[in-house]
């Protein structure tokens, strides 16, 4: 009996969820199929990738007037 | 490896020595944790100085409550969980926002999808240029990518850095925002289809 693939909407759910997920289970390994032959959803994955690697890749600048803090904190502790 | 298990290297004799007032301790878990608690703030308040201070509040309260700590879950997801209230304390509420998250249409995507005399489907989703990351990343892309996850409803907010910048697995994220594990990954579902949708237009080639 041949399997039906998902659609596309469907395809884009799974991605936006799993976008780490194990590749092969049943449904991953029919998503994968799907994305062998959907250029629309290859381009979605790729820039929902893409969306993570960005704000993973944004370092935050460096912590303003550390010893400072440092020295707030202690205060504090001892006031406690 | 996590950015969270990276630093959950602080010896549990030294959250003992902590717990009981000891100086030395306190401070050793403060220099040890300091980074995670200010990055972690930073990526979801983008703000240096609000995240600074963030840094203090949370040590003040980790001080405050570690005898409370009863190590049956990680150190690192008890800490979230603090600086999680700090971060909505600093909103001036008490509670997540429940709000409702919308989000606007792809480009060019069809569920019945275009097809060329061969049956092969018709690229119709732009894809993204190739962009460089970090050091080289443009101020232009960097105020874009603040001003989008600013619109991100603090819940979805706190589950997208947790999850996917801080790489803390699902479980350990339901904990830290008490709830469960499938909501949040609706909210991861929906927060980063909302974040596709923002950077789309700069993106896209």
């Amino acid at each position: 009996m041949k399997t039906k693939l998902p659609k596309c909407s469907d395809v884009v759910r799974h991605i936006c969820e799993q976008l780490d997920a194990d590749i092969n289970s049943r449904q991953c390994r029919q998503i994968k199929r799907h994305l062998e032959h959907c250029p629309n959803c290859r381009a979605y994955l790729e820039s929902l990738k893409k969306t993570v690697q960005l704000y993973k890749a944004f370092s935050p600048p460096p912590m303003p007037q550390r010893l400072l803090i440092r020295s707030k904190i202690r205060r504090a502790r001892k006031a406690h | 490896m996590s950015s969270a298990q990276q630093h959950e290297r602080v010896e549990p004799s030294i959250l003992r020595q902590a717990a009981e007032g000891d100086e030395r301790a306190f401070a050793k878990l403060v220099h040890g944790y300091e980074e995670l608690v200010y990055r972690f703030s930073f990526q979801v308040c983008r703000d240096r100085d609000k995240a600074a201070e963030t840094v203090q509040d949370t040590f003040i309260n980790v001080y405050r409550k570690l005898k409370q700590f009863d190590g049956r879950s990680k150190f690192t997801t008890w800490l979230y969980s603090i600086v999680v209230n700090n971060c909505l304390m600093k909103r001036r509420r008490g509670k997540l926002q429940q709000a409702t998250l919308a989000i606007g249409p792809t480009e060019g995507f069809r569920d019945e999808p275009l097809r060329d005399e061969d049956g092969q489907v018709i690229q119709t989703v732009p894809s993204w240029k190739e962009t460089p990351l970090d050091s080289v990343m443009n101020s232009e892309l960097k105020s874009l990518l603040d001003k989008a996850i600013l619109k991100l409803p603090m819940d979805y907010r706190i589950v997208f850095v947790l999850r996917d910048v801080e790489g803390q697995p699902a479980e350990e994220v339901a904990k830290v925002l008490k709830l469960s594990v499938p909501a949040v990954k609706s909210r991861l579902r929906r927060a980063r289809m909302f974040l596709r949708e923002q950077l789309h237009e700069y993106m896209k080639a």
